[in-house]
């Protein structure tokens, strides 16, 4: 990813810049000079998660990401982890200390690190979601295989006619009336759905109650509703403040609350109902447009989602794909019977080769994306001290010394 | 091999020998086993055969499987249409079961060798064998899973529970606070008896094992690898969910953990840790062990992809439990129970590395690692914070003589730590302890050997110098100078004596126990000078020429002086504590050696021209008056005359 090198050249010359003017008295202007360039590289960074897609993929020349793919996911991650690190940069980099202990930022320091804190446990439910979309894998790869085969028998069809079925109710989907299951909690790979074996899981222990939940998150926590929670209390800075620190501190919270969302979004995770209306990127401002832009488009989707069902599954390129060549698919093996006309055989082998193809997308993307989610959270974890140390330090300074 | 043609010598006997000629290639590949290179030869021989021959030889062989699928199409079929469990009707029933779908499969891959027949048979069959191959594989999936589910073992052995291994911990977090005087020492908590041997379990009963592995060796032969392992890890995963719930391992939110009061994650991060340790030392061995025996076959891959499957969702809760406690804050009263974190996650990432040894375990064990080295900074950033604890606690009013409440914590503390000595020699070694004076670097050789391989030896000798500093600067506090000499007696005394006591004294050195002694002597010295100097003044003799009636009635008025001295010194110091006994006896021996002593040789000296009437008490009474000085109960003397 090249966001790491402008990252690299950004934060050069920002601790350059601040070892030259900082001895001297006046250095608000190159306070808003900083502000600007990180503005510009927030909107530049996101700018570059429209492009590729905004011609509809229709022709995507370039060698894009489609939207909402694994791989565009990974791109919006990088771009996370590349804000994230330029905020920290003109946040705490060469700067006074005692700067971000004072008011207003004494308390927006610790309200970003609520957020951030709450940006975790999506961290943890994404990284479990993940799992289940692998195990959804296993299973598109079982019926796949099994339809590629030729001559193509009861046999076969019978073998990926269980893999699919397991499949779909894996991801919440009713095989039968064609709609969606009450919850997403279906997801999981607990002790129902899964691959058909049909055999009751829980004997003992409190009949069925979910014992360590599968989603890495206790069973009361809700993706929607920490959503909701962190950009409860997201007000933009107003007068003086918005040309001082509270500014980047503003629109960190933004970017950090957008990226979870997305993420929601796009991957499977514990009780998303109403995610499409519990957070939105101010528009007025300028750095955000490409987020108002993605926020929408994520939206109109999720939207669309929640009208067919219930709850919708994740977003993810990938899976709407699983999900629709398996339905497909399904519906194929369900009414197999042999022979089967030239014509079905050709369609369904097309479908076969898609899933194959979105198997190994999935295969080659799924693992790097989790280890990526970790390192996001890492990197939260790590800012987080690191803003502490430097407030620890602000504390020890302005106490008299005895 | 082209050219190979059979000489037209009898037409019978060329047709027997290529009958059987291909009945032998037709069994050859039947068997399955060959080598590629190997069928390819046999079917380009095959192919030079007569073809009417071939197709007449086929034809029969095809006949022959289509009577011989009947038996076990019969076998499988007939579970279908019944509800129950094979393996719960008996080896017999399984065995039989096996045998068909084995049966099966050879006679698939019997019809898959023939050469392509025109007619629709053999693919007939071809599909009719898969078919009922393919409701075999389900079968045998269900009764995979009833076996798991069914025979899946959790132990809960005594040592196992966590109730008595939360009895065993003596450590005590109250001892940490400061203003509570009644503080026990704090001994570290012994979990050598927590932690559970390294021991392997069947997780699932053993009779069974050999089910589950016979399933697996018909499942693998035909293709459908991928479902067994699926199925074979949920039920495993379900398993060790299972677990968790009975090790009463809850699943927290970060934000849940942040929230709770310490002593609630205190308690938490002791179950994480106990639990942990069953988790890597027996569970994960003994899974390991499983996914061994029943895939260790088929080889490695599918053996570390199931294991790492089957463990990667509690490995993480696990994992984030431990970053949330490497975030919290850094404060001195969680050092040590996150020293215990520490030293429980160093001592098992050999036993993770063991377990996770491959390509798909590096993110749990890096995790963990890294995991590690995080809890390691946060012991570094809580001993600094209790470093800059002692520097920096000033207290606003004044305590009594006696030893501070913060000294006791302080040296508890110190000696605490020194139970953790490898690990924080380890944490600490690159660890400035800026602010070491240059005057507390040993001189002594051996010593000074000691000081520079023990990191930790350094730091907390600049703890106890920082202690003195903040003691010297309370005692301030104290309004009388004798006083303020007693309270750093009383707490110097203190610090010796804890270092004498107990393994402290090796990180301190005999060196500076010496050096503390004479400071205490010091002390010990300024106390008796700022307490009794005045009055010993008016001991002292005068100049012996005047020998008039005025020089005795200036005696009877210095005796008579320094006794009021006396009982005012009497009146404020019988208040004062010391409360080591031994050092109280040292102190009043040398308040008798230097004062009675004086008053004693006065009085020698001039008691007939005082008069007795005049003199009050003699030596032995206030030799014996001194005896109550120190007992932290303030006495007045009957000012009424004996006489």
């Amino acid at each position: 990813m090249p966001a790491t090198e402008y990252q690299g050249s950004f934060l050069s010359r920002i601790s350059i810049r601040r070892n030259q003017v900082v001895s001297m008295d006046g250095n608000h202007e190159q306070e808003l000079e900083e502000l600007e360039i990180f503005q510009k590289n927030i909107s530049e960074r996101f700018s570059d998660l429209i492009s590729d897609d905004s011609s509809s993929s229709s022709n995507s020349a370039s060698s894009s990401e489609p939207f909402l793919s694994i791989a565009w996911v990974r791109k919006l991650l990088d771009v996370f982890l590349c804000c994230e690190a330029e905020f920290k940069a003109v946040l705490i980099m060469g700067r006074d200390p005692s700067l971000i202990s004072k008011p207003p930022l004494d308390r927006l320091i610790p309200e970003l690190f609520d957020r951030a804190v709450k940006a975790l446990d999506i961290c943890n439910a994404v990284m479990h979601g993940i799992d289940s979309v692998r195990q959804c894998q296993k299973l598109a790869e079982i019926a796949a295989a099994s339809l590629e085969q030729r001559p193509l028998g009861e046999g076969q069809a019978r073998r990926a006619k269980k893999a699919l079925a397991g499949l779909l109710s894996a991801m919440g989907i009713d095989e039968t009336s064609g709609g969606h299951k009450s919850a997403e909690r279906s997801w999981s790979f607990g002790r129902r759905g899964g691959g058909g074996g049909g055999v009751s899981v829980t004997k003992d222990r409190g009949s069925g109650q979910s014992r360590a939940s599968t989603w890495g998150v206790p069973k009361n926590w809700s993706a929607a509703k920490q959503i909701q929670v962190m950009s409860a209390n997201l007000v933009a800075p107003r007068g003086a403040e918005a040309s001082g620190l509270a500014m980047p501190v503003y629109i960190m919270s933004i970017v950090t609350v957008f990226v979870m969302w997305a993420l929601i979004a796009a991957i499977p995770c514990q009780e998303r109902t109403g995610l499409a209306t519990h957070f939105q990127v101010p528009r007025q401002l300028g750095w955000a447009q490409s987020m108002v832009w993605l926020h929408e488009k994520i939206g109109e989707e999720l939207k669309k989602k929640e009208k067919k069902g219930a709850s919708p599954v994740g977003l993810l390129e990938e899976i709407q794909k699983m999900e629709k060549l398996g339905q497909s698919l399904l519906e194929f093996s369900d009414g197999f019977q042999y022979p089967v006309p030239e014509e079905k055989l050709d369609e369904a082998a097309a479908q076969v080769a898609d899933l194959t193809e979105t198997c190994r997308r999935m295969e080659d993307g799924l693992v790097p994306l989790q280890h990526q989610i970790r390192e996001v959270f890492h990197r939260i974890v790590r800012s987080r001290t690191e803003v502490l140390d430097v407030l620890d330090h602000a504390g020890k300074s302005s106490a008299p010394s005895v | 091999m082209g050219d190979c043609e059979f000489p037209v010598t009898n037409h019978e006997v060329q047709h027997h020998l290529a009958a059987a000629a291909h009945h032998i290639f037709m069994a050859l590949k039947a068997c399955g086993n060959l080598k590629d290179d190997v069928k390819q030869v046999l079917s380009d021989l095959n192919s030079c055969l007569p073809n009417e021959l071939v197709d007449q030889s086929s034809g029969r062989l095809l006949m022959d499987m289509k009577d011989q699928i009947r038996h076990p199409e019969e076998v499988i079929m007939r579970w279908e249409s019944y509800q129950g469990m094979i393996w719960d009707s008996g080896s017999t029933e399984a065995s039989r079961y096996l045998d068909a779908v084995a049966e099966i499969q050879r006679i698939i891959c019997a019809v898959e060798g023939l050469p392509t027949l025109s007619d629709g048979w053999q693919k007939e069959l071809s599909l009719r064998a898969h078919c009922i191959l393919q409701i075999a594989m389900s079968k045998l999936e269900e009764e995979l899973m009833h076996i798991l589910v069914q025979n899946k073992q959790c132990y809960e052995p005594e040592y196992m529970s966590f109730r008595s291994y939360m009895e065993d911990l003596t450590y005590d977090d109250s001892f940490l606070s400061v203003e509570d005087c009644n503080v026990e020492p704090m001994t570290r908590a012994d979990d050598s008896r927590s932690s559970p041997e390294q021991c392997l379990l069947n997780l699932i009963q053993p009779e069974m094992v050999y089910a589950v592995k016979s399933i697996a060796t018909v499942m693998f032969a035909s293709k459908h690898d991928k479902e067994f392992c699926q199925a074979f890890v949920r039920a495993r995963k379900d398993a060790l969910e299972e677990y968790l719930y009975i090790l009463e391992m809850k699943q927290f939110t970060v934000e849940d953990i942040f929230k709770m009061d310490w002593k609630s994650l205190s308690r938490e991060i002791k179950k994480w840790e106990w639990a942990l340790r069953i988790i890597v030392r027996v569970y994960l061995k003994s899974e390991r062990w499983l996914c061994d025996q029943i895939l260790g076959v088929f080889g490695q891959a599918s053996l570390n992809c199931s294991f790492v499957e089957i463990t990667w969702g509690a490995m993480l809760q696990f994992l984030n439990f431990g970053e949330v406690i490497a975030m919290a804050p850094r404060q001195p009263d969680r050092l040590f129970r996150i020293l215990n974190v520490y030293e429980t996650l160093a001592d098992l990432v050999l036993d993770i590395d063991a377990v996770f040894i491959e390509e798909s375990g590096n993110f749990i064990r890096l995790e963990f690692h890294s995991l590690l080295g995080r809890l390691g900074d946060y012991i570094k950033g809580a001993f600094r914070e209790f470093r800059n604890c002692i520097a920096s606690d000033r207290p606003r009013k004044a305590f009594t003589s006696s030893v501070h409440p913060f000294t006791n914590y302080a040296m508890n503390y110190i000696r605490t730590l020194t139970s953790y000595r490898d690990t924080l020699n380890f944490l600490l070694c690159h660890e400035e302890a800026d602010g070491l004076e240059p005057s507390l670097e040993p001189e002594n050789g051996e010593e000074d050997s000691l000081y520079r391989s023990c990191p930790l030896a350094r730091h907390i000798r600049l703890v106890a110098s920082l202690l003195e500093d903040n003691l010297e600067s309370r005692s301030k506090l104290l309004k009388d100078e004798p006083l303020q000499h007693i309270f750093m007696m009383n707490n110097i005394h203190y610090m010796v004596q804890k270092i004498k006591d107990s393994d402290l004294r090796q990180h301190f050195g005999d060196e500076w126990v010496r050096k503390q002694n004479g400071n205490f002597q010091h002390h010990a010295n300024d106390y008796i000078r700022t307490t009794w100097s005045s009055a010993l003044f008016l001991l002292k003799d005068s100049e012996r020429s005047d020998r008039s009636l005025f020089y005795s009635s200036s005696l009877r008025e210095k005796c008579r002086k320094f006794i009021e001295a006396f009982e005012q010194i009497y009146k404020n110091q019988t208040g004062w504590i010391i409360p080591d006994p031994q050092l109280r006896e040292d102190i009043q021996i040398s308040t008798s050696q230097r004062v009675i002593q004086a008053y004693r040789s006065f009085l020698g000296k001039n008691s007939e021209r005082i008069g007795d009437r005049y003199i009050k008490y003699n030596a032995d009474d206030l030799e014996n008056l001194v005896l109550d000085f120190f007992e932290g109960s303030p006495r007045l003397l009957r000012s009424s005359r004996r006489r």
